[in-house]
């Protein structure tokens, strides 16, 4: 009897190792279809090239499929430039030499990628509205340590802040009910990075959380299958070693947004003196209908630590305004004794603010602090 | 950049570990399939490989284990979860990745019942290779690196559409456009054709010319200013920075302003080269941020890889992205109408901001109004509605719709308006720290007939002359007071940790004796601030003057006399419209003098 059962179980043994040996086969050829680096492709686990695989399919779709709603060739023109993209590819096929030169213009398209992803400082991250990251661009490790094979088609919820994941939510829910595509956004977000100081990759246990400012639009294809995904460039906010122009000034502040500090640059472009700056809010200096930008950027700083503030208009002191961004970051005290991170070490906020225009309408007095006569 | 958290928000911390969640299922471990793979090394080694990485252990074993599902001797046990669970849970990560997959294969659709793994697999990798038939080589070829998009995709998916820019590298002396990408068409309608070799500064606005070039400069430049994010402070180098700094490309990052062409870029319908615009083209300009490396070129050509050693030309590469065009972020709480003006108070009500758009409509410039409590401008009949919403906006997120009142012009005539408040709270203090009002005109200005103005002074007579107010000791009570005395709830409000309670004695008890026209203090206000409100008969009183002093005196009950003399009642207290009338007449009209602000802390306002 045992006999039997031995029997039976070598012979249900053997074909499961048959299975699971035609089964690797498959996954091995499936691997191979996939633009990957041979190194990367010996790591691959199983789930991973499926994982891949997805991704790859999902980005082909996005790429050729055709954009807007109804096919009006307007509409395409302003929506999207895959047909661009595409005309490009259909100019370029079936011809002898025409491959080469296909191959060269990828070339320069590659260089020109590159270089744009270099100058950006930040990668490229497309997301599906379920907040699965479709692709990745290569260079994401080196923001996020993990790499473009280990990130993509993972779902971006797994590796952001919880305490983001509410905007995000609504980012995505707002992309899956857009009927064009085009629409803008522009939000911060904390994502885990394994990279250590020395830029080394670290266990993804010891991940630090690193600040992104993400900036793009929403894609919408609706043939062959109806799909929206954003497109989204990711910066990390450093602000070290941010080279400062005459038209640009620093300013420190306690967390509720009153200034404590500004350099000498401010007192030239906006006319008050440090004096008249301390303790007072940087929303009593501000133009009034750009409180809600103020109010975005100052959330962004109390619960992601960094923020970036789009445009907004400071009140020069005799009269006018000019137009304002701020970059800006949570810091500990520097005027602080060093005391052991980790004790409630007060916070600050530090503004890297630079001045895109000229003073406009010098002549008009809006506040009652323009009118304090110096 | 490393933000330690303040006590108890939610700020993340750039060295708190964000590790340890569950969210790194299947990393791209070794393919453990010992058959026709490269053999499983010891799981030791890989192990060491791999675990910098990534995470999880319990994980990193079992998938060392997968192939050997069926034969349970091989097993590695893993002690944190039962084995059942964590094979369960990886069998069905694997079978929603297969079903995924079938979903996006169309050769998987049309079936009948749900295919095979096996079966989807074997679709894929066909599907796969029809996806390939036309793309281009450089996709999967040994030159390039591979990657998983064509390049010429890429870059369209990132000029074109996330990222909504052009790049740009300009030589440094001159500011000559070495090279411009294609995406500059769509940004600002000129082709490539037209700037490529021109002067970078034709295209930049002329009060940024001296920017851009300091920034082009800016290496030969002395004064280099860096900043330090750890302290926050900056650092003044005054040597100018080597050339050969230049090879690890000094970074840039500046707003300036470009013209753009207002038609889009048909190649036949070319507007004016920028360079040959004339002086009085209206150009209009967008805002671009611009951010990028110099770099050492050879003269000629256009070379990322720069000779460090021997630079014959330096240039900076640059990413250009647009900002949003001409006017602000449209508002989303703000209600801006083009007959609307914006205006902003401090939370008692004193102007701190005026649009220039107001003196069209209140005939006063903005600096005649700043300062100035807007309670001044008020008609009498609104008085008691305003002052309602002024408590309602204080303790409110909403914004908070006003009805339509009068209000008083500088010719002395009134308009009528409607407005909608919105407190602005600080998010880090949550307090209140100013109001925002959108104002619009209701209907033409309307004048105050004689015959009304006749009323108004006659019912003034009627009413008997309040002995208490008349015995001054010098105080004024302004129209302003109102707007004062209602900021002072909310700053107690905030101070008071708990709800006042209703109930306590108020040290105004004896001022419903003392003054026949005060009615209890019942409060007719929505006003949820704590019941702050509900002692609003006696709130109303306090004028600075008032409190100062009150302030003086050392007895209790003589402050609270003294108070009495000019107590005000509240206007959401009284019971009659006449009397309601009679004290803001009374409160319009006394001529004393407003004394300074004074503390009120020390006077346990039952708020």
């Amino acid at each position: 009897m045992t006999t039997d059962k031995e029997k039976r179980r070598a012979i249900s043994r053997e074909a499961a190792r048959r299975r699971r040996r035609v089964e690797s086969e498959v996954f091995e050829d499936l691997s191979r279809l996939l633009p990957l680096q041979q190194s990367v492709r010996d790591h691959l686990d199983k789930p991973s090239v499926i994982r891949l695989t997805l991704s790859y399919i999902r980005m082909h779709t996005l790429l050729t499929g055709k954009t807007g709603t109804k096919a009006e060739a307007s509409h395409k023109v302003k929506c999207g430039q895959v047909t661009d993209g595409q005309m490009i590819r259909h100019e370029f096929n079936g011809g002898y030499g025409e491959e080469e030169e296909k191959e060269r213009y990828d070339a320069d398209a590659s260089e020109e990628t590159n270089m744009y992803l270099r100058i950006l400082e930040g990668f490229l991250m497309v997301l599906s509205t379920e907040g699965d990251m479709i692709y990745l661009s290569e260079n994401v490790s080196k923001y996020m340590g993990l790499t473009q094979a280990e990130l993509m088609g993972h779902n971006i919820f797994e590796f952001s802040h919880p305490c983001d994941h509410e905007e995000l939510r609504n980012n995505l829910r707002v992309t899956a009910e857009e009927v064009w595509s085009g629409e803008k956004r522009d939000f911060v977000m904390r994502i885990k990075s394994t990279l250590t100081h020395k830029g080394r990759s670290a266990n993804l246990k010891s991940a630090t959380w690193k600040v992104l400012h993400c900036q793009g639009r929403s894609k919408v294809c609706v043939a062959p299958s109806s799909v929206s995904c954003l497109l989204l460039t990711c910066q990390p906010l450093p602000l070290s070693h941010t080279l400062l122009s005459t038209q640009t000034f620093t300013s420190q502040h306690s967390m509720d947004m009153r200034f404590t500090y500004c350099d000498q640059r401010m007192t030239l472009l906006l006319g008050y003196s440090t004096e008249e700056l301390l303790g007072r809010s940087i929303y009593d200096l501000c133009h009034t209908r750009d409180t809600n930008c103020l109010t975005k950027n100052h959330f962004n700083l109390c619960f992601k630590s960094q923020s970036v503030s789009g445009r907004y208009r400071m009140l020069v002191r005799g009269g006018g305004y000019v137009w304002v961004e701020s970059h800006s970051a949570v810091i500990p005290n520097a005027h602080s004794s060093k005391s052991r991170p980790g004790a409630n070490q007060p916070l600050c906020i530090l503004c890297v603010t630079y001045v895109l225009s000229g003073v406009e309408e010098p002549s008009l007095q809006l506040s009652l602090d323009q009118t304090v006569h110096i | 950049m490393r933000p330690q958290p303040p006590p108890g928000t939610p700020v993340p911390v750039c060295g708190m570990s964000a590790g340890g969640c569950d969210g790194a299922a299947d990393w791209p471990a070794d393919v453990s399939d010992g058959s026709s793979l490269p053999a499983v090394e010891l799981p030791r080694k890989r192990k060491g490989d791999m675990e910098e990485r990534l995470s999880m252990d319990c994980k990193m074993e079992d998938d060392l284990s997968r192939s050997e599902e069926e034969d349970q001797q091989v097993k590695i046990k893993c002690f944190r979860e039962p084995h059942r669970q964590i094979e369960k849970r990886r069998r069905d990560k694997m079978n929603n990745l297969i079903d995924e997959l079938s979903a996006m294969i169309p050769a998987c659709q049309p079936m009948a019942q749900k295919p095979d793994k096996l079966t989807v697999l074997r679709k894929a990798v066909q599907h796969l290779k029809a996806l390939k038939v036309g793309t281009s080589s450089a996709f999967a070829d040994s030159t390039n690196k591979p990657s998983i998009l064509p390049q010429d995709d890429l870059r369209q998916l990132l000029l074109r559409q996330a990222a909504d820019g052009f790049m740009l590298v300009v030589s440094c002396d001159r500011a000559k456009i070495l090279f411009i990408s294609e995406s500059v068409s769509k940004i600002l309608n000129f082709s490539l054709l037209e700037l490529t070799g021109q002067s970078l500064f034709d295209l930049i606005h002329p009060k940024d010319i001296n920017k851009v070039k300091e920034q082009l400069s800016s290496w030969e430049y002395p004064q280099e200013h860096m900043i330090d994010a750890a302290t926050g402070l900056q650092v003044q180098t005054d040597a100018p920075i080597k050339p050969t700094h230049l090879s690890s490309g000094a970074w840039r990052s500046f707003f300036c302003r470009m013209k753009h062409s207002r038609v889009a870029g048909k190649q036949e319908e070319k507007h004016q080269l920028p360079c040959t615009a004339k002086k009085k083209d209206t150009s209009r300009y967008c805002t671009l941020h611009c951010t990028g490396y110099m770099r050492s070129c050879p003269s000629s050509q256009l070379d990322s890889e720069g000779d460090a050693e021997t630079p014959s030309l330096s240039c900076l590469v640059m990413l250009c992205r647009p900002l949003p065009h001409g006017s602000p972020q449209s508002p989303k709480h703000i209600n801006a109408k083009p007959s609307a003006f914006v205006t902003r108070c401090a939370i008692d009500g004193k102007f701190t901001f005026v649009e220039q758009q107001a003196t069209t409509v209140i005939g006063y410039l903005p600096q005649e109004v700043l300062g100035t409590s807007c309670y001044e401008y008020f008609h009498q009949d609104d008085l008691q509605h305003l002052a309602e919403k002024h408590r309602q906006v204080l303790r409110s997120k909403e914004k908070i719709e006003t009805q339509c009142y009068k209000f008083k012009t500088k010719y002395g005539s009134y308009v009528s308006l409607q407005s909608q408040w919105f407190s602005f709270t600080n998010p880090w203090t949550k307090e209140v720290e100013f109001i925002v009002s959108s104002n619009r005109v209701m209907s033409g200005p309307g004048h105050i007939k004689d015959e009304e103005a006749g009323r108004l002074k006659a019912m003034q007579e009627e009413i008997p002359i309040i002995p208490s107010l008349s015995n001054g000791v010098g105080t004024m009570i302004y129209a302003g007071s109102i707007g004062t005395q209602i900021a002072n709830e909310l700053i107690d409000s905030y101070r008071v940790n708990s709800s006042p309670s209703s109930g306590a004695s108020s040290p105004f008890g004896s001022t419903n004796e003392k003054c026949p026209l005060v009615s209890p203090p019942i409060s007719t206000s929505a006003s949820s601030g704590g019941g702050a409100a509900s002692s609003s008969s006696q709130s109303d009183s306090r004028t600075a003057a008032g409190a100062s002093s009150a302030t003086a005196d050392s007895s209790g009950q003589v402050s609270q006399l003294d108070l009495d003399g000019m107590v005000v009642p509240a206007l959401s207290s009284f019971s009659s419209d006449e009397a309601a009338m009679a004290v803001i007449m009374s409160l319009l009209e006394t001529e004393v003098n407003v004394g300074q602000p004074g503390d009120y802390e020390d006077l346990h306002w039952p708020f």
